[in-house]
């Protein structure tokens, strides 16, 4: 009958023509209602008397809808007498007397549905109506068919929109639920299940429950009830677990570049959509839920899905597994945007342990993979510090650097220096590799532009003679204009790179610490202090004690790359931790899983793809293990080798600096297989032991050998180049920034005074403090920055992507406005402990290898070109696009879809493509390093 | 008593204003888009050198040198901040559109013998900056004092920076000296003489020429600037239809940071308790608890 009385509506005309009076509405319904009554009154009505009875319904609801309410909100006529007479719940009863079928339900509710949404008065604030909507809908709970399951959502949600408007019915929505015998709050709990549904439906009953979290916010009662008698916070969040399970565990990559997931991949994903949709909902549940319900479901998505179910899948057998896995957790990052689940979320990468090793440390790990695993990894660390949060960024790079063990003591004040006159721009400019000099790339690739730069060429000094005074002055300065032709991208990255740090300026304004190498005191922080579990457990009772062990980090090349740090260090002073644990279970599985897929006992089902690089990888750990159990068992072979390394800088003052980012180098050159051919690593496997032999005995020879070299040819040419390269330089002069009074005293401005402290020579404060300050510990800024330092110092022969993320990352990284960071990446006066390596020393050495790759390759500079235009045609199909805001072509945000491969250059010639970022790479940072110079300093309120 | 005035930046109208606006006075940025020429056409001689192979060295130093005119700018452009960190008393300075070599400014004089005065200047500062001489002060009407030129007006600034060292020495250091000379008077080696033996033999005197310089110099406040640039410091009479609003509006509006940028912000997070350096070490704790 509803559905005939609302089409009759639709078409526009109602029953009742405007302008009838309503006292004779009144009567009409009156006189409908006895005719009603009289055939609900018999006890076995006829279907023409059912038919009957459904028309005159149809008219009084019409009437009931269209009448206005009385004087001073009254109720009007027809509405009192439907009260009195308990209209509604009469014929709800007579219904159910008879046949009730879904049909009848459906009827009923798309009845109650125009009532609620079309009246023209309130309706629900009176129980004869109220109740037996009640009993209808309760009598539709749990039912099964999908257009009464339709139709009762959108009651409910309707009911809910009048909820919202008008929360004093709330009241009665409890009392009528108590009346029935139950203490629940029925529109609530029927619309719980929901709450995961696809589609109109699911939308629908979701929105419906936004309404009601809303009003939880204002309203103790639908709080408690909510957070205490219903399953609605463990409902949502083991959805999610649900949901989540539904997902691909593997991911069909579209190509090599592809490294996250963007919209137009998921949206083609409808079980991914369905879990974004619910994760949405809990972020909006979360926004606008009182603090009760949003504790509630914060802790059940962090127990019930985060922990059981999210954290295992993060350490899957395969590496597609993991790598879908993190490409997931990166893609729910982007989309919570609510701080509460944010910080659900963060809380569990940084401060959860799966099998006692912290989800970040893992996740860092992973980083320096070979893999698309590494490339996805570096996408999630990409969404990290983008998200200026604190915590973060204190756990992943600031916790290093607060102890300012990284620099020597006597540098600690440069820390908050401001590099006035952009001298660390011009350093890292300087390191433009000569095949990319701006001189050398005509147009289109060097957008030149002149530019006015203006100058005083004259002061007035010239003008003393003349004696008169106010009109002599008159243009006597004047401004002389020079052109200057200048790479116009430069001007794009400083614009950039303002954007980027003021962003970030006010981002970090929430912050709890300046991070200035003073707040946090250093001294408070000191790495015993810092690392060493036992200790930070008892000072901070309830958290996790932040501890990293080094030797966990699998697959963590940097600490092979620096053997500098576990060699010096005396073997005594090594924390009791050191012993290599076994690594964590996760990394073990998959080792097994490759190595028995190397031994050919092993067939995965699925196709595995990458089996040649995890081959490649296992052969590279093993040769590694076999090394490291080497260089331990010959302890004193290796010590005593190191005594003659200590010993040699007090013959030459240069070499306490030079070793150890040679050895670096060197070693590293050892440790990688040469090119990831594949016959190499067999042959490296077949032959484990012995090759690993040599290979340990090759570098020790080696760093013999190079020991041998820098003794006898101190001043020599290798040594020169390795100096400019590597050696940390010394500030130019100190700066003062004195607190002047008013009162100040000039004469400390002019020369004859003494300076306060004379220039340091580079490597004078190296002997003292190398003794005194490393008496505990080897200075190490963490396991995040070393391993990007060391992606980055292998530039050359990673993949275009790879280092568009990785300069991406270290770009983000140089934005922040922090001191401690600042200075640690763009302070190139800043002189580091001798073990440290600074993005500076790992660029110069990435400059070394491109002169030298340039050097040696007569085809170079043409490639060079090629790649140039290539990357150019490619930035353009971007800016067409529209996808992106940013003019700098690092950082740059990859599609999907990759442009044509270019024609003159295969993409496989990394070292070129490299060579091209690196030198954009550089204009990025001075970019950023010369406004930091003006932006960091303006003190906030001005 | 001074008579009220205003003094107000000129500003072309065709300039565009960048998305700070009054928030401070930003010194010319790089003009780049409005004065440039033409594209260049390919193979240009200038620029594109022959591709040599090998030859690195010669290179290198051009790469340095293309920057030159961006690490000037930006040296100075640090300098600015620094003047505008010292919130130095009663002294204002704007750097001129045409140049940043160049900067306009007004020093008001709140007490002492020269109570009263407002003294406007330039500071010309060396191109070679800061590997140069020290900055010319010159006032733009020859204040009678020792230690300025009574013809050309310019301050005797090197005897308080008698080498000019970068990183010790910063321009605000000489709005601070140019300050400090009408409250402490120094008559050694004056570039007046006549005003620096009247103070020594005959303080009276040397007073009333004072009241008149400073008295000859408020009556040309409201003269055209001197150098005409946009953004040359101008004063003009009291208007109360062109100033009322904004004196209301400088007396009224205490600018907070955290409204001023609200809406189009990117809001960090923290959950770091003041003090520690643990993450979620904050009292509202953390969900798995």
């Amino acid at each position: 009958m509803a559905s005939m009385v609302a089409s009759g509506n639709r078409d526009g005309q109602p029953l009742v023509p405007k302008g009838v009076d309503p006292e004779t509405c009144m009567i009409v319904f009156k006189n409908h209602w006895a005719q009603v009554v009289k055939i609900l009154e018999k006890h076995d009505p006829l279907r023409n008397e059912a038919n009957a009875v459904q028309n005159y319904v149809e008219h009084m609801l019409f009437l009931l809808m269209e009448e206005d309410s009385g004087q001073a909100g009254a109720m009007g006529p027809i509405l009192e007498f439907v009260v009195m007479e308990n209209v509604m719940e009469r014929l709800f009863v007579w219904s159910l007397r008879r046949e009730f079928t879904d049909d009848m339900k459906l009827e009923q509710l798309k009845m109650y549905e125009m009532l609620v949404g079309q009246a023209r008065q309130p309706l629900l604030h009176h129980k004869p109506i109220l109740r037996p909507l009640m009993m209808l809908l309760s009598s539709c709970s749990g039912t099964a068919a999908p257009q009464v399951e339709a139709e009762l959502v959108l009651l409910l949600n309707q009911l809910c929109c009048v909820l919202a408007k008008d929360p004093s019915i709330l009241e009665l929505f409890f009392h009528t639920s108590e009346d029935q015998g139950a203490t629940n709050f029925l529109i609530f709990s029927l619309l719980i299940p929901f709450i995961h549904r696809e589609g109109t439906v699911g939308q629908q009953a979701r929105d419906a429950l936004l309404l009601i979290m809303a009003l939880s916010a204002e309203n103790e009662r639908v709080a408690k009830h909510v957070a205490e008698n219903t399953y609605f916070c463990p409902v949502l969040a083991t959805g999610l677990s649900g949901l989540y399970s539904s997902l691909p565990t593997k991911l069909e990559v579209p190509n090599e570049e592809w490294h996250c997931l963007h919209k137009e991949d998921w949206l083609k994903m409808p079980s991914l959509v369905q879990f974004l949709n619910s994760l949405e909902f809990c972020n909006a549940v979360i926004q606008v839920a009182h603090p009760d319900i949003r504790d509630q479901l914060v802790g059940y998505i962090y127990n019930g899905f985060l922990v059981p179910v999210l954290a295992p899948a993060l350490h899957k057998l395969t590496l597609e597994e993991v790598m879908t896995t993190t490409a997931y957790l990166d893609l729910f990052l982007r989309s919570v945007t609510e701080p509460a689940l944010l910080q659900t979320f963060l809380s569990f990468i940084l401060l959860h342990r799966h099998e006692s090793v912290h989800i970040l440390d893992t996740l860092v790990s992973r980083i320096n993979t070979p893999f698309q695993l590494g490339t996805v990894s570096l996408a999630l660390f990409r969404t990290l510090i983008g998200l200026y949060c604190e915590d973060v960024m204190l756990q992943l790079v600031l916790r290093y650097l607060i102890p300012c063990n990284h620099m020597m003591l006597s540098q600690r004040r440069v820390v908050r220096e401001r590099d006035c006159y952009s001298v660390s721009a011009a350093k890292i400019l300087a390191l433009t590799p000569s095949c990319c000099s701006p001189d050398r790339s005509p147009p289109p690739l060097r957008q030149l532009d002149s530019i006015l730069f203006s100058k005083g060429a004259e002061t007035p000094n010239s003008t003393r003679a003349t004696g008169k005074r106010d009109t002599s002055f008159k243009g006597t300065f004047c401004v002389v204009y020079y052109e200057i032709y200048l790479d116009v991208s430069y001007l794009h990255y400083l614009y950039d790179a303002r954007l980027s740090i003021s962003g970030c300026i006010q981002a970090c304004q929430v912050w709890s610490a300046l991070y200035d190498g003073e707040d946090p005191p250093p001294e408070k922080y000191q790495p015993g202090v810092l690392e060493e579990p036992a200790l930070t457990r008892t000072q901070m009772p309830n958290t996790e004690p932040p501890a990293v062990n080094q030797l966990e980090l699998e697959w963590d090349d940097s600490y092979d790359a620096c053997p500098v740090q576990t060699a010096e260090a005396p073997v005594e002073s090594k924390p009791p931790q050191q012993p290599p644990a076994e690594p964590p279970k996760h990394i073990q599985e998959m080792r097994k899983t490759a190595i028995m897929l190397v031994k050919g006992t092993y067939i995965e089902e699925n196709e595995f793809q990458d089996d040649v690089m995890v081959y490649d990888l296992v052969a590279k750990k093993d040769a590694r293990d076999v090394e490291r159990a080497k260089l331990k068992s010959r302890g004193s072979e290796s010590e005593s080798t190191q005594q003659g390394s200590a010993e040699l800088p007090l013959k030459n003052g240069l070499s306490l600096t030079l070793p150890p980012s040679l050895m670096a180098e060197n070693s590293m050159k050892t440790l990688e297989p040469k090119a990831t051919g594949q016959t190499d690593c067999k042959s490296n496997l077949q032959n484990n032991n012995t090759a690993a032999a040599e290979l340990g005995d090759d570098l020790l020879a080696q760093y013999e050998e190079l020991i041998r070299t820098l003794d006898s040819e101190a001043g020599g040419k290798q040594v020169k180049t390795d100096a400019e390269v590597k050696k940390p330089v010394a500030p130019a002069a100190e700066v003062e920034e004195e607190e002047e009074e008013e009162e100040m005293d000039f004469t400390s401005f002019s020369a004859e005074t003494p300076e306060p402290e004379k220039v340091q020579s580079p490597f004078g404060p190296k002997f003292c403090s190398g003794s005194v300050g490393r008496s505990h510990s080897v200075p190490f800024t963490g396991p995040f920055v070393s391993v990007l330092l060391s992606r980055m110092e292998n530039m050359l022969s990673n993949s275009l992507h790879v280092n568009l993320l990785l300069t991406g990352i270290l770009a983000q990284l140089a934005a922040y406005p922090q001191p401690l960071l600042r200075s640690f990446l763009l302070n190139t006066n800043l002189v580091f402990q001798p073990t440290v390596r600074s993005l500076y020393q790992v660029l110069a050495t990435v400059k070394h290898q491109i002169e030298e790759q340039a050097a040696s390759r007569k085809d170079f500079p043409e490639l060079i070109t090629a790649a140039q235009h290539w990357l150019l045609a490619r930035e353009t199909s971007f800016m067409a696009a529209g996808r992106h805001s940013s003019h700098g072509e690092a950082g740059r945000i990859l599609k999907s879809s990759p442009p044509p491969k270019p024609k003159a250059i295969s993409l496989d010639r990394t070292d070129v493509f490299a060579t091209v970022l690196f030198t954009e790479f550089l204009k990025e940072l001075a970019a950023i390093a010369q406004e930091h110079s003006i932006l960091s300093y303006i003190p906030m309120e001005e | 008593m001074l008579p009220f005035f205003f003094f107000s930046l000129q500003r072309s109208d065709n300039e565009e204003q960048s998305g700070h606006g009054e928030q401070r006075a930003s010194p010319a940025r790089l003009p780049f888009g409005k004065k440039q020429l033409p594209p260049i056409p390919k193979n240009a001689a200038p620029i594109t050198k022959p591709v040599t192979t090998g030859t690195p060295a010669q290179s290198a130093n051009g790469t340095h040198a293309s920057y030159g005119p961006f690490y000037l700018e930006y040296s100075l452009l640090a300098e600015f901040t620094l003047v505008i960190k010292q919130k130095l008393p009663g002294i204002y300075v704007q750097p001129s559109y045409k140049s940043a070599l160049m900067w306009f400014g007004v020093i008001f004089i709140r007490h002492g013998l020269y109570q009263d005065g407002v003294f406007k200047f330039t500071v010309y500062i060396p191109d070679n900056y800061p590997d140069g001489e020290c900055p010319k002060l010159v006032f733009d009407i020859p204040v009678f004092h020792p230690l300025v030129d009574p013809v050309s007006g310019e301050l005797d600034v090197r005897r308080a920076f008698t080498k000019w060292r970068r990183n010790h020495n910063h321009i605000w250091q000489v709005l601070m000296y140019a300050r400090t000379i009408f409250y402490k008077i120094n008559t050694v080696e004056p570039l007046n003489p006549e005003a620096a033996v009247l103070y020594d033999k005959d303080v009276h005197l040397f007073k009333s020429k004072v009241v008149d310089s400073v008295k000859l110099c408020n009556s040309h406040l409201f003269d055209q600037p001197k150098i005409d640039d946009p953004y040359a410091i101008s004063f003009s009479p009291w208007n109360p239809a062109v100033h009322e609003e904004a004196k209301e509006r400088m007396f009224t509006y205490k600018r907070r940071p955290e409204d001023h940028h609200k809406g189009t912000q990117v809001s960090g997070l923290s959950w770091v308790k003041p003090g520690s350096t643990q993450p979620f070490s904050k009292e509202d704790g953390s969900p798995q608890s």
